[in-house]
Order: C-alpha cells, then structure tokens, then sequence
C-alpha cells in the first residue's frame, strides 16, 4: 500500500530524514518507535502533506502512484489520514459540520453521492457512542477547549467516520489516562481490517500493549536503524533508547 | 482638543442657511442648545487627522462632497422596509433622518415605557428629552457632535421605567432613500434605562440604493442603578456613503451595558463607543468589522472607569481584505479611586489580502493601583496548520480557507442572542463578503 524509498527530507537546510525506507503492506499494523528528536513526527507530517519540509531525495508511493504529486486534500481523498499528535482548534466551525464536509468531499470524489442528513448523524452518533464521546461534542467547535484527551478522541472519531486506507496516528497516546487509551486502542482495533494499514508513530511501548503491531521500526537520527516484530518493542522499553545510540556507535 | 486647520466653510454656512423648521424649535432651551453647538462648530468644524484621535481617518472626502442638508424624507418602497425590519422587535423607523410613522409599529409597551420619536413628542416629553440631551456626550464635544446637535433633525427617545421589562427588542431602523443621495442625515437617539429595568435596543442602518451620503448620528445612554440594558448598532450602509456614529453611555452603579457593533456598510465609517462606569457596574462591548474593496472602518472605545469594583469586557474582531482599511484605538482609562477594577480589552484582525491594513492601538491610563487590566492585540492571517487540518481530512483548500474566514467571524456572531438580528448580522456577512463563498450551514 505504501512504499518509502529512500527518502531524505530536511527543514531550513537541516537534514531531519536521511534516508527512509518502509514498506507497508495493505491490511498490516506498523509501528514506529524512536526518541524525541528521531524524525518521527517528520514523517508522519511528509506522508500527509504539511509545507515546509525539503525533499530533497527519494519517493514515496501510495497504491503505485507518487504521494508528492497529490495535494493535502487529494492524499485525503485517496484515503490517507493523519490522526494529529496536537489536534488544530478549529475556533468557530462546528464538529459536525467539519465531518459531513469531510466526509462528503471523499464522498464526491469516489464518485458517491452525499450522505443524507439523518443517516449521516445517526452513523456519526452510533461511532461517537463507540468512543464513549458525549453528542454535545458534534455542536462545539472542532477541538476548541477539548481536553487532550477528548482531541485524541476525536480524532479517532473523524478516522472511524472518514474510513481510510492508510491510518497514520502520531503520538495518539500522548495526554491519554489509561481509560482514554483502552477506549482509543479499542476505537483503533475495530477499524483494523484486511484492506486497512497502520502507521502507529509512538515514543512508547504503552500504546503497543493495546494495539499490537505487526511489525516494529526503529527510528533514530532520521533512519529506521532496526526492524523487527512486536518483540522489538518490548526490548525497546526494557532497554530504552540508549541502548539504539549503543547499538549505533558499535 | 486642539484644532488645526480651518473651519470648513461649506458645512459651517449649512448652519445659517438652515431654512426649515427644526424640531423643537420653540423650546427656548433647546434653541439655546442648537445656537450654542452651531457657535462652536463654526469655530472648529469638523476633525482632521492632523488630530491623534483622527489620525487614521482622513475624512477630507466628507468635506469635499459638500452634501446638504436632507429636508424631508424621500419615497420608500414598503417592502425594502419591510425586508430590514426586524422580526418579534418594536419598530421605530427613520427615513433619511425623518420619522415615518406609518412604518413604526409600537404596541404593547408596558406601563410608563416610552418609545417614540423626538418628533412625535417633543412636548410631551420634554422633560425627559431636556434631561437627556447632550447630558452625555463627552465635552468638548467633537465637531460632528456639536453639527448633531445643532442640527439634528429627528431620533429615537426610549425611556423604561424603572423595575420594568421590555420583553421585545425595539429596532430604530435609519433608511437612506434614494432621494437621500448626497444629502446628509442628523439623528440624535436619547436612551434611559431607569432603576432595575432590562430592554435591548437596536439601531440598524440601510441604503435603497448604492448612493453617496453622510449619517452623522449620536446616540446618548443612560443605564440607572441594577438597570440591565443591550444596544446593538447594525450598520449597514450603502459602500459609498459616510457613517459616523457615536454611543455615549453613562452607567450608574451596579448597572449593567452590552454594547455590540457589526460594520459591514459605508467607504469611510467611524463608531465612537464611550461609556463611563459607575461603582460596580459591568460594560461588555463587541464588535465586529468586514471590510472589503477600499472601504475603511474606524472604531474607537473609549471606556472610563470612574468608580471602583467596575468590570468591562471588550471584544473587537475585524476582517479586512482587498484595499480595505481597519483602526481600532481601544482607550481604558482607571481614575485613581476605581480600586478592583477589572477591565479586559481584546482585538483581533484577520487580513486576507497583502493590500489590507489594519491600526489598531490599546491605550491604557490607569490611575489606581489595585486593579486588574489585561489587553491583547492580534494582526494575522489565516492559521496555515489549522488550514493543513482541514485539508488533511479532505477539505479543498478553498473551502478550508473560507471556513476558517467565515469561523473567525462567527464567533463574533453565534455571541447574539437575539436570532432575528443574528440571522441579520449572518445575512449582512454573507451578501456583502462573497468572496470568501461562506455558507450558513456551516454554522
């Protein structure tokens, strides 16, 4: 589904991706793990889209065709989505609003005709019981004066009501109690399916213990310097991330 | 103040030419009231920006189109009226600065509330009009407040008695007719809210057509011991007039004023707010201002907390985009006894177009020292990340950029709880900022 070659990236002159490469199979749960400062975030942002970062090597391919030629919205349409590490306040558009227009925009361009407004709300209503969200949220401001935990939420709404291909969560765990992440892990788990990818971008281990990965990658200093299974994890937060620089330097 | 330039000879001589009858005429007071303003005005004329408080604001343009006075009112279609009149509201309207009564529907008012036009009752209530006029405005008045006064040729007087509800809104509606193109209108609206009373007033302002005129109107507040009083300015004027407009509000103790403001009409606008703060009283003002093409909009506040334990809250978004202009000078003045005051002062702009210029200036002179003053000032333009949000779940930049345009605006707008005149502050937006292809659904 998605295909990393080589990419190198880098941010006012500064190289921050020095040359990744991943491969996603359709229907498969990646995780990448790695220190602050490894690039993660980085990459996460590249695959969706953000402005401000030179590419300067390297390609990536999204079902066969080379993501860098789309727009943000067109990677949206394609069913690329980024579940944000820090959520935008959208101060004055409604949440429901925001979905059905969302919503309605990959709609159009697969060629589906709108939802209906009462089926609309009520599959929004049934995803939001789900998450164990309250149905004020549809009528306030997208993220505006939500929790940190009730942002990851809802971002994990929008993913379940939009339906992507390719999921990429960036630091979903972050500023989550444990009942917030069981219930996001849970949200998570039930969109996983045979035609559903993965990207889970984490600092910890913690997110794994509820949504278990397929395969692990070790990001440091802008490259995957380890790749392995969900064991890989386990000895990362065992032996923490010195132990990469270790592993490095030998 | 200081003056620096010539009186302008145009407008002064309007004064002596004055030929038809003002009202009021034979009440030596007011006479006396007229001739003294007439004398001061002749002496200064009207501002310029070699002025600090004009020096944003160039309205030689006023000068220069030499507009006379309107004598009378001019032909109205009913349903141009009808479609600006607001539902579920009493209806006081004013067609290029004259009463028309056979539009006005005022039923069912409580007991002793009055509401009525100078014109219709200047005997009548004489008392209460003598105690009000002029008893507000700032002195020395400005020269478009001395013209007013000299001039004036028509209001709204509103009185609620005291411990008294008036459930409905009451709309004062100012029409420039097509007969009122290069004229210009005086109106002076005379508001008491007495001991313990609640009222919302609201003056709206309209254009038939796309015409050039000057609305120089001045509105005088009184807000009595407990009153609670709501006064919203809608000013929508035609794009090529001239709107000046001043709110004058003096608030006793423990009285509460929510002023709000949304600017969408006129080339070259100027709002004064200035409201002095009784002991305890609480003044909340917001305010709104979309500019597009080379319209400029200048709003000034101007709030005095005079006595202690007083609480203001200001709140003042504009939009601007093309060639447009904003000027927003905030001034917060705490006179040395005004301990525990509480004053919050917030602007902020959203500029779409590299043309757009906004000045905007927070003035605070604080003279007591236990008080809490806060002020913020925001020039930007749209959120890039929030944009890359949107975008990112499938929102086409276009529309992404509209939303949050439409977004910043409606926060000012959802605050209105009153839906006849939200849905009309929504339709002013929407009609006059296509460019930005905002929706209502997207409420």
């Amino acid at each position: 589904m998605l295909k990393v070659e080589n990419l190198h990236v880098s941010v006012e002159g500064k190289e921050i991706l020095k040359g990744i490469n991943l491969e996603i199979g359709t229907g498969e749960v990646h995780a990448i793990m790695g220190p602050n400062g490894s690039g993660k975030s980085t990459l996460s942002y590249i695959l969706a889209g953000r402005e401000g970062y030179n590419i300067t090597e390297g390609r990536v391919l999204f079902n066969g065709k080379d993501l860098f030629e789309m727009s943000v919205e067109e990677r949206a349409w394609a069913g690329v989505f980024l579940a944000f590490q820090y959520p935008v306040e959208v101060p004055g558009v409604s949440n429901i609003y925001f979905l059905k227009a969302a919503l309605n925009g990959i709609r159009k361009f697969n060629g589906l005709a709108e939802l209906d407004a009462m089926d609309f709300i009520s599959m929004v209503k049934g995803k939001m019981k789900d998450l164990d969200m309250d149905e004020k949220f549809l009528y306030r401001a997208v993220n505006e004066g939500f929790s940190g935990g009730e942002k990851k939420r809802n971002e994990i709404l929008q993913m379940s009501v939009l339906e992507p291909s390719l999921c990429l969560l960036d630091e979903t765990d972050s500023g989550l109690d444990i009942d917030a992440l069981q219930i996001v892990a849970e949200g998570v788990n039930r969109l996983r399916s045979p035609k559903r990818s993965f990207v889970l971008v984490t600092h910890y281990q913690r997110l794994l213990d509820y949504i278990k990965p397929d395969y692990v990658h070790v990001l440091a200093h802008g490259k995957v310097v380890k790749s392995g299974g969900p064991e890989l994890a386990l000895e990362l937060e065992e032996q923490g991330y010195a132990w990469v620089d270790e592993k490095l330097a030998s | 103040m200081s003056v620096t330039h010539l009186p302008n000879t145009h407008y002064a001589g309007l004064l002596s030419a004055q030929k038809s009858p003002l009202i009021g005429q034979d009440l030596n007071w007011l006479a006396n009231l007229r001739a003294k303003a007439a004398d001061e005005f002749s002496d200064t004329g009207f501002p310029t920006f070699r002025e600090e408080e004009w020096r944003y604001t160039n309205i030689s343009p006023i000068e220069k189109n030499q507009f006379g006075l309107a004598s009378k009112a001019g032909e109205i279609d009913a349903r141009f009226i009808k479609s600006v009149l607001l539902e579920g509201c009493h209806h006081l309207v004013f067609v290029d600065g004259f009463y028309q009564v056979e539009f006005s529907a005022v039923n069912d008012v409580p007991d002793g509330v009055v509401v009525s036009a100078l014109s219709e009752s200047i005997i009548e209530n004489e008392a209460l009009i003598k105690s009000l006029l002029d008893s507000v405005v700032e002195t020395p008045a400005l020269g478009f407040i001395n013209f007013n006064t000299a001039l004036f040729s028509d209001g709204a007087v509103i009185s609620i008695e005291e411990n008294t509800v008036v459930d409905k809104p009451i709309q004062v509606a100012f029409i420039s007719s097509k007969e009122g193109a290069l004229t210009l209108s005086n109106t002076r609206n005379l508001i008491l809210a007495k001991a313990s009373s609640k009222a919302h007033i609201i003056e709206t302002y309209h254009a038939v057509e796309d015409s050039c005129y000057l609305t120089n109107v001045i509105t005088e507040v009184v807000v009595e011991p407990n009153a609670n009083l709501s006064h919203t300015r809608l000013q929508a004027e035609s794009e090529k007039a001239y709107h000046i407009g001043g709110v004058y509000a003096r608030l006793e103790n423990n009285a509460i004023f929510n002023q709000s403001n949304y600017t969408f009409g006129a080339s070259i606008s100027r709002s004064e707010i200035h409201a002095t703060l009784g002991e305890a009283s609480d003044c909340n003002l917001d305010g709104l201002y979309v500019g597009q093409n080379r319209q400029h909009m200048d709003h000034h506040t101007r709030l005095n907390h005079a006595q202690p334990h007083a609480v203001s809250n200001e709140f003042y978004k504009g939009i601007l985009g093309d060639r447009s202009r904003g000027v927003f000078q905030g001034r917060i003045i705490v006179a040395q006894d005004a301990q525990k005051t509480d004053a919050k002062m917030n602007n902020r702009n959203l500029l779409l177009s590299d043309r757009a210029e906004v000045d905007t200036k927070p003035q605070l002179e604080i003279y007591a020292d236990d008080v809490k003053c806060a002020h913020g000032v925001t020039v930007g333009q749209l959120d890039d990340t929030a944009i890359f949000y949107l975008q990112s779940r499938g929102i086409d930049e276009q529309i992404a950029k509209n939303m949050l345009t439409f977004a910043f605006a409606n926060e000012m707008i959802e605050r209105i709880n009153f839906e006849p005149l939200r849905e009309a502050v929504l339709d002013e937006l929407l009609e006059r900022f296509p460019q930005a292809g905002m929706k209502k659904e997207w409420l």
